[in-house]
Formats: C-alpha cells, structure tokens, sequence
C-alpha cells in the first residue's frame, strides 16, 4: 500500500464508490461522514451553506489510485461540478517487518500540483478556520467532527471528557498553502498551545477540482 | 446538494406513497367530496413545505440547544444539580405539548369531570421529568439500558392489573400525546450530547433510549393516577367526528390556534437556552444567530407541518375510514396495514431519528432496513387495531402485554444499539401523522361499526402505534447480532516503498482500527510518545472478509474509528512499532497503521498530557 485514495461525495454515494473501486482491484475502504462548505456570503446568511458529505478512504498502489481517478472522472463524472472530488495522499501503510527499512524517496514524476491542508481545533472554531482559508485563496472544505483523546475530570461522574474537534480538509494549490497556513494560524492563534494544530500532506493527484473558474468551490462544495 | 434540498428530497420520497394511496383509493372505491380532497392536495404541499423548514431548522437550533445543554447537565459537580435539570427539561417541554392539553380535556369529559385536565397534564409532566432525570442518571451512571427498561417495564406491568383496560389505553396514549413534534428531536439531541460528552465504549448505544426512558413517564403517571383516585372506569363520550366543508376555510381556521400552540410549545426550550446562554454557555454571535435561524424555521414549518395534517389530512382520514368499514373488514384491515405501513414514514420524528442513526452510527447501520422495519411494525399495529375495532372481543392488553415482555426478554440478547433505538422508535412514531390522519382513520372507521366505541379504540390506535415499532426493531436487532456469517477472502500484502523527504519533521500517523480500539491506539501511541490524538468515527469494509446479514443480504460494513497523531519524525517510527506489536489490537483490532511525512505546525503544552482543549495536538 503505497497511497491513500480519497474521494469526498453527496452523502449515500460513498458506498457506490467503493463498490466501484473493488471492481477495479480496490480491496476494501474506510468511510466517514463530513460537511461540505460553500464560500458564498448570501448563501451563509439565509442559513445554506451546509451539506452532508461522506469521505471515503481507500490504500491502494499508486497504480490502483491512477485508475481510481480515471474511474470516478468516468463513472461518477468528476469532470463536472459538484459532483464530487478525489485525491490521493502518499500515506505507506506500516508493518513489523517493514521496521527500520529507510523508506525511499517519493515517486518521481512532475512535483505535486496540490497541498492537503488539515486542521484540527476545537469544536465551533471550525468556521473561523473555513473562514480564515477563504480570506487566503482557498475555495471549499470539507468539515468533519471527531473528538480529542480522553481527559478525565472530577465532576459528579468521573467522566472521561472527550472533547469535540472540528478537523477541517482543505486542498489547495501548493503555492497557496503556505499562505493559507499562515493565515489559518495567525486567526486561530494556532502559535498558542492547546489552540489547535495544522499540518500539510502532499498530494498526488487529484479529480474534481476547478481551481481557475471564478466563482467556483473547488467541487468539495455542494 | 444543500440541507434543505436533502431534506425536501428526503420528505417527497416518504410522502408520495402516502398521497398515491390516498389517490387510488378515492378514484376507486373511495367516494370523497371534491373539497375535502382538494384539500389533502393542498395540506399535502404545505406539509412537504413545513415538514422541509421544519427539518432544517431542527438540525440548525434544537441539535445544538440540546447539545449545549446536556454538556451543562454532565459537567455538575452535584447529583442534585443533574437530578434537578433533568426535571426541568422534562417538565417543561412536556407542559408545552399542546398534544397533551387536548388529551387531558377528553379525559376530563370521559370522567365526568373527577380527573381535571389540569390535573392530568401535571402529573404526566412530572411523570416525564422523573423519568428524564432517571434517564440520565443511568446514562452517566452506566447502568444497562434495558436492565433499567426492564424494571420500568415491570413496575407498568404491576400497576396495569389494576387499572382497566380504557386507562391503559389512555396511559399509552398520554406516552403518545407527549413524544410530539418538537419534545422528541430535542431529547434525541440531549441524549446525543450526553453520549458524546460522557465518550467511552458505549457512545453509541448511549446516544439513544432517552426519548424510550421519557415515554414510559406518562404511561406510569396516569396509572398512579387511576390507582391513586380509584378512578377505574370512564365513559365513553361523543366525539366530534363531523367533517369541515370547503378547501380554504378549514386550512385559515385552524391556522391561528396552531400558531399559538406551536409558540407555546417552543417557548420553554427558547427561554431555558436563552437564560443558560446569557449565564452560562455565552456562545459566539453567529452561532447564536444561526440558532435564533433555526428556531423561527423549526417554529414556521411546525405550523405549516400541524395545520397541514390537522387539517388537510383528518378529514381524509375519517371519510376513508367510514367508508371502508362500510363495505368490507377485511378491506379496512388491508388499507389499514397499508396506511400504517407508510404514514410513519412522515413522521418528523423519524427522519430526526433517522439522521441521529446515520450521525452516529457513520452509516453502520443501513437506515433503510431501519425504516422497512418500523413500518412493517407500524403496518402490523393499525391492522391489529382494524381488528380490534371489528371484533370487540379482542382486547388491547392482548397485543400490548406480550409484545412489550417479548421485547424486553429479546432486549438481553439483542445488538445493544438496537435496544436504544427501538425503544426510542416508540416514542417516535407516534407523532402527530398517528394522532391526526390514523387516529382519525380508526375513529371513522369505529363510528360506522356498532360494537366498537369511538374514543376507547381510538386511545388503543396509539397504544399499538407506541409498542409495535419496538418490538420490531428489537427482533431486528437480534438478528443483527446472531445472524451473521463472515466470509473469509484473500489475504496479500504489498512490498512498501516511500518515503520521507528530510526537511519535513513530523510524520502523519493515521491508524484504523474497529470500533472500541481507539483508546487503547492512544494509550499504546502515548507510552512510545505521542501527546495526544484526534479520533473520528467511521465505518469500514476491512480487506479480508465481509459481513452480510442472511435473508435479506445486506452488507455490514464494521464501524471502525479512525485515529490521527501527529508526532515529530524521530519518535513516529517507534510509536507506529509500538502499536503494530500489540498483538489485541492487530487481531481483535484489524488495525492499519498508514503514515506520511507532513509539514506541521504544533505547539505543545508544558505537561505531557495536555488538559481539555489541548489534547488534540501532538
């Protein structure tokens, strides 16, 4: 396993995806839910700027991830908007055996056209992190909620309080990453402990998105 | 696809049946003035319209208000303080319920007054506030649900050999009258947000049963009230089973009440929020506007949603129930089965329900086989209930006895998320579709059949609607957790290769592992180093064998939990190690660990296990 395929669609098509991929060699997948987002003022204000998404994870060769983007561009029609987008992230799946083994250098080929900007903050900052990437050049993302590793505390029930975190999924072009990361952190504080973190993944490649369209969401929108 | 038009789509696809059924059957059989049926076209518009906002607006306010509030709940410091907000919220939302003031009225006249509807409607306000404090208490106390069921259960079943059968059915339908519109989705957010906070294995059994804890409230208090006054038998009293005339007139003539019924029913949970946002929560302004958006959305399509069913939908209801009594009974149990089998799918409990199920289980569970199961239950109720009203010898406690006992026993042996929901589900079902377009249904039908009494089996139609969904979900879920059958496959691995570049000094671990493991992945990772990780909730095919349930050949895809640490490059190798050597969570686990070099930007506190909002990091 070389790689991570992600495809980010309308909630329900995520299973039709993965049933799809196993077709072409995929051997399993890893769903999760999200919110996709719209940078559009009016639409924020009469409360539509939401909408269900479902992520789906699948590790395959880089070979299989290739085939994945040119599927889901055929079969789910990530040409046009809005119907989705993919990506894929060089994440190297991890065995015993593989320990120690000095990994090599990436894949060659033309340098990467985008950046996976993740951050994670506490929950209800979400938005203010959407919003701080829109103010530098970034076009949609994806919100997802998950929650913090467990602290215990001493209320009346010794609760393991969990807390929520909004972990919010940009792609961006790579030269817009160091901007939007500056910006994301400098709103967030991020400099602060406990104020969040951020962190950038390389991207390998990518379907669905329409960067130079004005107007457009970069497709993780609805 | 934006939320709203998710839950249009959502909406429409439930409601066609509904009104195709209606249509065939007064093109056929049916004989229907045109403006009671004009009517029903216009009533079924304004309610996909109203039931649409109305969604919407409770996914913008009544989920975080309940979110809110059910963190202030956990986090006391006091048993009194939980014990004393619970009631609260249980009292006051119930108070509201305009459901329950037409109910206390009836049993005010069907007693001749010896019970007062004021009366009524405190004690099962009580009742429910007991309950939801009950309720929480067993949450975050860990106390098994259905243990906690069971002993609810068996003290109704005490009390209900004393009372007579028209008091029971007034007590299950007082459990109806109270889980409205409104109450429902809010104690499903309360229950979320108790489960969420509370965290732990049991999340998502947690997130449900609440609203199943709160219907057995009203059932226990009008049973205490009966044994209490000895008021043992009422009379039955004239219904007003008369049919409005017109298209326009009924629809504005109802309007009015229905607005102010609906504020009524939205104030409490409004003022509490606002009274604990200006002490206590003190939210940022486009949160709170965007839940005072949500609340004048959930309030508009209330109204639109109430005025459509009471009165587009009643009158229908009632005509078709008179005129297929007339003609056939075993038509009208037929058209009744069909009627239960989709009208609860409108319900707008259920789609709350619905996406609570999906929200939480990350779509572990097929919502669709949910809905196909509570409709055959809802179906299998208004059929049963056909029956009763042609057959008077058959009694209510004949179905509502032995299908809540079995479904208690099947509670210890069924998939432990099934139980919260299947209690809920009774809860949710009998919602304001049941007590208008059914009940109305059976109460036409019960006017052209002499044996039968209008108001009696008209409170049993509730009754079974309350019941019938719970067991089927319960046998559901029994299914759910023996049934299975894994079929092993293929097994490979790749040759790794890639990469780090050197600049780059944190590494991306991302860990998969099945539901549960989690914590265990951060206990192990934080022994080789890690400070702290982001963990979300998912579902997985894994890649060496499927689950899928026999018969009806649905696909389980296992929940699984994603976990994200972020840790500098000198220690990842050995925390990837570290995890990869503990043999449980490899095995029991079927753990992935993947990694990728990244370029991070974390700051971390002095001490090695960051407190509340830092332990995300690294």
């Amino acid at each position: 396993m070389e790689a991570i395929f992600f495809a980010v669609v309308n909630r329900g098509k995520a299973n039709a995806v993965l049933h799809k991929a196993q077709e072409y060699g995929a051997r399993g997948g890893t769903i999760f839910l999200g919110e996709g987002t719209v940078h559009s003022r009016l639409l924020e204000q009469i409360g539509l700027d939401e909408s269900h998404k479902e992520i789906l994870m699948i590790p395959a060769s880089r070979q299989l991830c290739r085939k994945l983007h040119d599927m889901v561009c055929r079969e789910f029609m990530f040409t046009k908007r809005n119907r989705g987008i993919a990506f894929t992230i060089p994440f190297r799946r991890r065995t015993l055996q593989e320990s120690g083994v000095k990994p090599e250098s990436p894949a060659g080929g033309a340098a990467p056209a985008y950046s996976c900007i993740i951050t994670i903050v506490d929950k209800e900052r979400g938005k203010d992190c959407l919003k701080a990437a829109w103010a530098a050049g970034a076009r949609g993302g994806t919100l997802v909620h998950g929650r913090g590793a467990g602290v215990p505390t001493e209320f009346y029930y010794p609760l393991v309080i969990e807390p929520q975190k909004d972990i919010i999924i940009i792609i961006a072009p790579r030269e817009k990453a160091a901007p939007i990361k500056e910006r994301i952190a400098s709103e967030l504080e991020l400099e602060k402990p406990g104020k969040g973190i951020l962190f950038i993944l390389p991207v390998l490649q990518t379907s669905g998105l329409f960067e130079n369209e004005p107007g457009d969401q970069g497709g993780v929108a609805s | 696809m934006s939320l709203l038009a998710e839950k249009a789509k959502d909406v429409t696809r439930t409601l066609l049946p509904v009104v195709i059924l209606v249509l065939l059957l007064c093109l056929t059989i049916v004989d229907v003035e045109a403006g009671v049926f004009i009517r029903f076209l216009v009533g079924s518009a304004m309610l996909l319209v109203g039931l649409s906002i109305f969604l919407w607006g409770v996914e913008l306010a009544m989920n975080p208000i309940g979110e809110h509030m059910s963190r202030e709940i956990a986090i006391s410091r006091t048993p009194l303080k939980i014990a004393l907000l619970g009631f609260l919220l249980g009292f006051l939302i119930t108070v509201a319920e305009p459901d329950l003031l037409v109910l206390g009225y009836q049993i005010e006249a069907a007693s001749g007054g010896a019970l007062s509807a004021s009366v009524i409607v405190y004690m099962v306000s009580i009742g429910v506030g007991v309950l939801v404090s009950l309720g929480i208490f067993r949450l975050l106390g860990d106390m098994p649900f259905n243990r906690f069921m069971l002993i609810t259960y068996v003290i109704i079943f005490i009390l209900s050999a004393f009372v007579s059968e028209e008091f029971m059915a007034i007590s299950f339908d007082a459990s109806g009258a109270t889980t409205g519109a409104l109450t429902t989705p809010f104690v499903l957010a309360i229950s979320l947000g108790l489960a969420n906070i509370k965290g732990g294995r049991h999340t998502e059994e947690n997130a449900f049963g609440l609203v199943g804890i709160m219907s057995a409230g009203p059932i226990l208090a009008v049973m205490l009230l009966s044994v209490l006054t000895e008021q043992k038998n009422i009379a039955s009293v004239e219904i007003d089973v008369g049919v409005a005339e017109g298209v326009l007139g009924p629809i504005l003539d109802a309007l009015p009440s229905i607005f102010v019924e609906s504020i009524v029913a939205l104030l409490p949970i409004t003022l509490l929020f606002f009274i604990f946002n200006f002490t206590r929560f003190k939210i940022s302004r486009d949160e709170l506007s965007r839940i005072i958006k949500g609340l004048l959305l959930t309030l508009a399509g209330l109204v639109l949603f109430l005025t459509a069913t009471a009165s587009g939908f009643m009158d229908m209801g009632r005509i078709m129930g008179m005129e297929l009594a007339g003609m056939s009974r075993w038509l009208l149990i037929g058209i009744g089965f069909l009627m239960g089998l989709i009208v609860v799918l409108v319900e707008p409990a259920v789609h709350v329900l619905g996406q609570q199920i999906e929200e939480v289980t990350s779509g572990h569970i097929p919502l669709n086989l949910i809905r196909i199961t509570l409709s055959i239950g809802v179906g299998l109720a208004i059929a049963l209930s056909m029956v009763r009203i042609v057959i008077p010898e058959v009694k209510l406690w004949y179905f509502i006895i032995p299908g809540f006992a079995l479904a208690l026993v099947l509670s210890f042996v069924s998939e432990p998320i099934f139980v919260g929901i299947a209690f809920d589900a009774g809860g949710v079902a009998s919602g304001p579709m049941t007590a208008t377009f059914v009940l109305a249904f059976a109460q036409g039908a019960a006017t052209v059949i002499e044996t039968a009494d209008v108001m009696i089996d008209g409170f049993g139609v509730i009754a079974m609607v309350a019941m019938a969904p719970v067991f089927s979900l319960m046998v559901l879920g029994t299914l759910f957790r023996h049934a299975r059958v894994e079929f092993p496959s293929r097994k490979e691995k790749e040759a790794p290769s890639l990469p780090p570049e050197e600049e780059l000094q944190h590494n991306c671990i991302m860990v998969i592992v099945n539901r549960g493991f989690a914590e265990s992945v951060v206990d192990a990772a934080r022994l080789a180093g890690a400070t702290g990780a982001t963990i979300i909730r998912g579902r997985g095919t894994q890649e060496d064998h499927k689950v899928v349930l026999p018969i009806i050949h649905v696909e389980l895809q296992p929940e699984r939990e994603i976990v994200l640490l972020i840790t500098g490059a000198h220690l990842s190798e050995q925390i990837a190690d570290n995890l990869l050597a503990d043999p449980l969570l490899v095995r029991e686990g079927e753990m992935a660990v993947f990694m990728v070099p990244t370029e991070a930007l974390v700051k971390i506190p002095e001490q090695d296990a960051p407190p509340g909002g830092a332990s995300s990091g690294t």
